[in-house]
């Protein structure tokens, strides 16, 4: 390989080599820095760099987006593809956010170091959303936790920080101590590193008498590992008290982007490599076949009963976004089993998570901004620190109601439109016998729990008297963030079918090429 | 005696497996439990290993360098934490830290 060969891979891989540098340059600016200006100056300098860089990241990605190539490295373990791209922006513009709501409250004081995780922790997603094999996968999924473990305990004052950092590094760990034990066995009986040739395998096994009990037992293991990172219940203890102990910044990165990674990896897994041992979950439980569909439609229905039922009884805001999350991942893995007899996945399947994922995101990075703006001048981050405040701050309390009814998945929204290819994907997987109606309607039951607890919410903002009526004034980028984000939902919201025609059309989706 | 074959050391890794897991359900102490969690991640390295050299290439052993690195990375930041705890509370019993309910 000569040097005119290694610049089409700078080409690529630019977003990745731009990140660490301004990783790096973090840790280096704080070193350099952290004598000559105080916490707020140095908070504020490096916020403004990082989001400049995260910036030029996404002109890089949209370029790639544009260009329409795709690169794929040693047998998956690289794979830049427009559609990547796209996640990757999705995943960018949340943790600008995530960055945009840090700049003027510094709750920790090694700020660079701060700013170096959340930017590795980016980097980390950058390649879970670009890897193809198995080994990637493992390695970008710790890549992207380990950081985020550390910026959840990093409020070092506050207890609760602490203890739901510890909490997520413990379930962290043990999610991951399942993936790798379910990776190895999978690895072990196939021989394949790449999905891809897990896949071929496995369809080629389907004539010489199927893959095993190890291979199924290891992809159970795996099956159990992503539960935790995607935080489906009964997987999901973790996730209040890692939000409610998270600073809000972090919290937010926790919510959005590596939500939307995990989403993706486990899409990639179950509908591209282990799609020939789906098995299904069609009609009464006596008529299903083995496979992993039956253990996901649990997890479904787990994650829609716990999360929606769990989050009616919250006083927390913080608790309570993370039992939307989990109510959240149940509406997602619908989507998942929406495979018909013969165990292919329905044509509007990869396309609806993607979207789906992608407006989840983007959604609870503005949830968090909001919330970030009106606890400004609250004392906590209960609910009833926040009664009235859209008296106090009509201006984030505003946005906080749109990204609210995005959520519960209320027409005009992108949320709801999410919902809906997801439903629908379902219903089309098996369409003559309505094979998927049982787990819809239950879905769609648990849906109208939701809207309640968000009506609830945005009541206890605009309704409820407020005590303390001095004002909380929301600063120009935080303003700037919120109207960025409501644009993207409700623009994404009004253009569903030609958002989702782009996905359907980048080739592959979330299923692997060749 | 015939020498150990793939099935001995994949019971030996499996048995790891469960004592790294009830290590982290039943143990007290944090630190043991972050002990366990390694115990769980070896016994990973152990079946990787043991595939690998009955006939799956070497891919199974260069996966495990990056297991070991990625698991030394991760004790490290466990034991920040596992400090900065005791540094507020005092303590590094599971028990202590039941602030947060479930």
């Amino acid at each position: 390989m000569n040097l005119s060969d290694l610049l089409p891979l700078l080409r690529f891989l630019a977003p990745e080599i731009l990140l660490s540098a301004l990783a790096l340059g973090a840790l280096l600016g704080e070193a350099a820095l952290s004598r000559l200006l105080g916490v707020e100056k140095r908070q504020n300098l490096l916020g403004w760099l990082a989001l400049l860089g995260l910036g030029a990241c996404l002109v890089i990605l949209g370029d790639q987006a544009a260009r329409g190539e795709t690169l794929a490295l040693g047998r998956g373990a690289f794979v830049a593809s427009p559609f990547n791209a796209l996640l990757k922006t999705a995943a960018t513009l949340a943790v600008m956010a995530s960055v945009t709501m840090g700049l003027r409250a510094p709750f920790v004081r090694h700020v660079g170091e701060n700013y170096a995780l959340v930017l590795f922790s980016l980097l980390g997603m950058f390649f879970l959303l670009s890897a193809e094999s198995l080994l990637m996968i493992f390695v970008a999924l710790e890549l992207t936790s380990l950081p985020l473990y550390a910026l959840a305990a990093s409020q070092k004052g506050a207890r609760r920080s602490i203890e739901g950092g510890l909490k997520y590094l413990l379930f962290g760990g043990l999610s991951a101590a399942f993936l790798l034990f379910g990776i190895s066995y999978v690895y072990g009986m196939s021989g394949q590193g790449s999905l891809a040739g897990l896949r071929d395998w496995l369809v080629a096994q389907r004539t010489a008498g199927g893959p095993g009990f190890l291979f199924l037992t290891g992809v159970c293991l795996m099956i159990v590992g992503l539960g935790f990172k995607i935080a489906a219940a009964p997987f999901h203890l973790w996730a209040p008290d890692a939000y409610e102990g998270a600073p809000l910044p972090a919290a937010a990165i926790l919510a959005s982007a590596s939500k939307l990674a995990g989403i993706v990896v486990a899409a990639r897994l179950l509908l591209g490599a282990f799609l020939p041992v789906a098995g299904n979950v069609l009609g009464s439980p006596l008529s299903w076949h083995a496979g992993w569909s039956p253990a996901v439609a649990a997890l479904a229905v787990a994650s829609l009963t716990v999360g929606n039922l769990a989050a009616l009884a919250q006083r927390n805001a913080k608790r309570f976004m993370a039992y939307s999350s989990v109510a959240h991942a149940g509406n997602v893995l619908v989507a998942f089993l929406a495979l018909d007899a013969s165990g292919r996945p329905a044509a509007l399947a990869a396309p609806a998570i993607a979207y789906y994922a992608v407006i989840y995101a983007l959604t609870n990075a503005g949830v968090f901004a909001a919330i970030h703006a009106l606890a400004w001048g609250a004392r906590g981050d209960d609910f009833a620190d926040f009664r009235g405040a859209a008296r106090r701050a009509p201006f984030p309390a505003f946005f906080l109601l749109i990204f609210l009814l995005s959520l519960a998945g209320v027409p005009p929204m992108a949320g709801f439109f999410g919902k809906l290819f997801l439903f629908m994907a379902a219903l089309q997987a098996d369409a003559t016998h309505w094979g998927l109606a049982w787990l819809v309607a239950y879905a769609l039951a648990m849906n109208v729990v939701a809207l309640g607890y968000y009506l609830r919410f945005a009541r206890v903002l605009w309704v409820e008297p407020a005590e303390d009526l001095r004002p909380i004034s929301t600063p120009l980028e935080l303003r700037v963030a919120l109207v960025a984000l409501a644009l993207l939902v409700l623009g994404l919201g009004v253009f569903p079918s030609s958002c989702l025609a782009a996905f359907r059309t980048m080739g592959g989706v979330l299923l692997l090429r060749g | 005696m015939e020498p150990p074959g793939l099935n001995h050391w994949l019971v030996v890794s499996a048995m790891l497996f469960c004592i790294g897991a009830a290590g982290v359900v039943l143990r007290r102490n944090l630190l043991v439990v972050l002990m366990s969690l390694e115990i769980m991640l070896n016994a990973a390295n152990l079946a990787l290993v043991a595939f690998s050299r009955y006939g799956n290439g070497l891919d199974g052993q260069i996966f495990v360098f990056f297991v070991i690195t990625v698991a030394a990375a991760e004790v490290a930041v466990g034991l920040a934490i596992l400090v900065a705890l005791y540094r507020l509370c005092g303590t590094v019993r599971v028990s202590d830290i039941a602030t947060l309910k479930l």
